[in-house]
């Protein structure tokens, strides 16, 4: 027992030795780092234990969360996040029994409804008002349905750009590369204003879906792009086969080109999305009450006036967790496609 | 056939898209004769009687819109500018320190990359203004006498002085971007083989002086298409500035659109600024990448 211990102590000394005392200067070059990150965490903690005060932070937590939702509703949004976060975890972490997989996806799809249901009310619940929405609620209200709105106008202008009608082919290239020649932020404050302008009198949108439909513009340009690579990518060969089997167009598109395009881009459109989140707090300059428009409301509020450093690094862990989780959940995605095609390869 | 139907389909759908894009100029005729606003652009030669914090060269509120949206071009300009310098120089160091055998060292520039890159620009922004620079109050943070003085009144520089709202701009871009660029050095880094490390070593060379003569050279033309890219994103994401309050192309168009409601006008004008930008950072990498090219056909 003895024996076993001290031997994997041995190698453990060892590795560590191997990987950080290996000649002078790496010792050297060590313990000076060494020195510099226990210096950091001393002061770290020090702060942490002295001179914080977390209530701006605890005390406001279902404003992060809600905004000003009205407070006797707020389990509505609550379940909607609880769902979000068990499907998620469902996904990552679940038993992979095959029924659970198959609807699993189809427990994704119902999210989103059910949040709109929750969140606007009606049929039994309460109405609320788009403007009453805020906090991580109307962060991840956003960034969902601006994703989801932008994949299939990205698909679009992406075929439109392969396509042999020069009409077509130039005007959505023009579109794309527009699009992502100015600044995201240009977008969205255009979108807040020009977009009343262009609709017929009488008719208006609220404030948070001209933002999701700024979004959507300026990311399906993104994501046309990251698609074109993809589109590239795939061999003539396979639409000449597509073509010899009787296929028509719009089946070669939905069966041929766009499932491969949208594997191969799949790093880069998850890379997209994680963007995206990150970029929903530009509403916070806006107008909109999202998850860093809470923290500069409360910052305003004479209370809390200076707590900047608490409530920053209370907001950045919170947009850390999400992505990460985001990046996460892009990963297994990313797996699972590549696993089903090796099974596609084998047969 | 499938021909003539295909060009029948084109234009039907050109037709339609051109239909939509009309009714929309209509609305948008509509709600403008409605508002009793219009589309010109002579309001640019009247004063524009705001005052600027920041000016390069002499600016006044009486002078002209021109003349303000010029000035805050030269402001863009200069951050994207000296941030792109910065953020190269800050980059290059994290991507190598990315792919150190010193696993300490790796360890410290992953957690460097992780934290910049999952958490959003605007949030880094604000933290670096109120915190970073507002939040020294009147404590000096570093002070070497008529060289270097970092405060909340900015930087100051061998008698250059910069602004608190331009430094944060500054040290925020740059710190951002710098973990993109990181990623883009680390992947050109990794596309050269391991064999030309091997062989560097095996003749002697020390491993900075490798990195430098054999690998760098060798790591460019996989860089160069990140790099340009991400200078691109850095142009763009300058933009941000007006939440801390450095007057940029984009704040002095929201400032003028909030003055005299030209918002159409001004998107033109932003929107040409930009493509001009762009235009700017994407040729000048383009003759980056042909020294690079032309300098490896003489080798």
């Amino acid at each position: 027992m003895f024996n076993i211990n001290s031997d994997s102590i041995n190698t453990l000394f060892q590795k560590v030795r191997k990987l950080l005392f290996s000649n002078l200067f790496n010792t050297v070059l060590s313990l000076v780092i060494l020195l510099i990150i226990s210096l950091v965490f001393f002061n770290i903690y020090k702060w942490f234990s002295l001179n914080s005060s977390w209530e701006v932070v605890t005390t406001n937590l279902p404003l992060y969360a809600f905004g000003s939702f009205p407070t006797d509703q707020q389990w509505r949004p609550a379940t909607w996040m609880i769902c979000l976060l068990f499907i998620s975890l469902l996904t990552l972490f679940g038993p992979k029994w095959k029924w659970l997989r198959k609807n699993l996806l189809l427990a994704w799809i119902i999210t989103i409804p059910l949040g709109l249901y929750l969140l606007y009310g009606g049929f039994g619940l309460s109405p609320i008002m788009s403007r009453q929405w805020g906090g991580l609620t109307l962060t991840l209200l956003l960034t969902i349905f601006s994703a989801l709105l932008s994949l299939p106008l990205g698909i679009i202008l992406a075929l439109c750009r392969q396509s042999s009608l020069p009409l077509i082919q130039k005007s959505s290239s023009i579109y794309i590369d527009v699009m992502r020649a100015i600044p995201l932020i240009s977008v969205l404050f255009f979108g807040q204003l020009l977009i009343p302008l262009f609709l017929p009198v009488g008719i208006e949108i609220d404030r948070v879906w001209r933002a999701i439909f700024a979004f959507t513009l300026f990311l399906s340009a993104y994501i046309a792009e990251d698609l074109r690579g993809g589109l590239q990518s795939i061999p003539n060969t396979q639409i000449e086969s597509a073509n010899s089997l009787g296929l028509n167009q719009v089946q070669i598109i939905r069966f041929i080109l766009v499932p491969q395009a949208l594997r191969i881009a799949l790093p880069s459109l998850t890379n997209q999305a994680i963007g995206l989140f990150q970029n929903t707090s530009l509403m916070a300059i806006l107008g909109l009450v999202e998850l860093l428009g809470v923290g500069r409301s409360i910052l305003a509020n004479p209370e809390f006036i200076g707590q900047y450093i608490e409530v920053y690094v209370w907001l950045a862990s919170v947009y850390w967790m999400v992505c990460t989780i985001m990046a996460v959940l892009a990963r297994h995605l990313e797996q699972r496609m590549t696993i089903n095609k090796t099974n596609f390869q084998k047969l | 056939m499938n021909k003539h139907r295909n060009i029948f389909l084109q234009y039907f759908i050109f037709i339609v898209f051109i239909s939509l894009f009309g009714i929309l100029i209509n609305n948008l005729a509509i709600n403008l004769i409605r508002t009793g606003i219009g589309i010109n652009f002579s309001w640019l030669l009247k004063p524009a009687s705001f005052a600027l914090a920041e000016y390069p060269l002499p600016y006044s509120a009486s002078d002209t819109y021109a003349w303000a949206l010029f000035i805050g071009w030269l402001n863009s300009l200069k951050v994207i500018f000296i941030s792109l310098i910065l953020s190269t120089f800050i980059g290059t160091l994290i991507g190598f320190a990315r792919t150190s055998t010193h696993s300490l060292i790796g360890l410290i520039a992953a957690g460097y990359i992780t934290i910049i890159r999952q958490t959003p620009l605007l949030l880094q922004l604000m933290f670096w203004y109120f915190v970073g620079f507002l939040g020294l109050k009147d404590n000096i943070l570093i002070h070497i006498e008529n060289i270097f003085k970092v405060s909340n009144q900015g930087i100051e520089l061998y008698g250059l002085s910069f602004s608190s709202e331009f430094s944060a701009l500054l040290f925020g871009l740059s710190i951002f971007t710098s973990a993109y660029i990181a990623e883009v050095i680390r992947g050109g880094i990794l596309s050269v083989s391991r064999g030309q490390w091997e062989a560097f070593r095996s003749l002697g060379l020390s491993e900075i002086k490798g990195l430098i003569s054999i690998i760098i050279p060798q790591a460019l033309p996989a860089i160069i298409p990140g790099l340009t890219s991400q200078y691109l994103n850095l142009a763009k994401n300058s933009t941000l500035a007006i939440a801390v309050g450095y007057s940029d192309i984009y704040s002095i168009n929201d400032t003028i659109i909030n003055q005299t409601g030209r918002a159409i006008e001004c998107f033109i004008i932003l929107l040409t600024s930009f493509l001009f930008f762009n235009l700017i950072i994407s040729n000048s990498m383009e003759i980056v990448n042909k020294i690079i090219v032309s300098s490896k056909k003489y080798n």
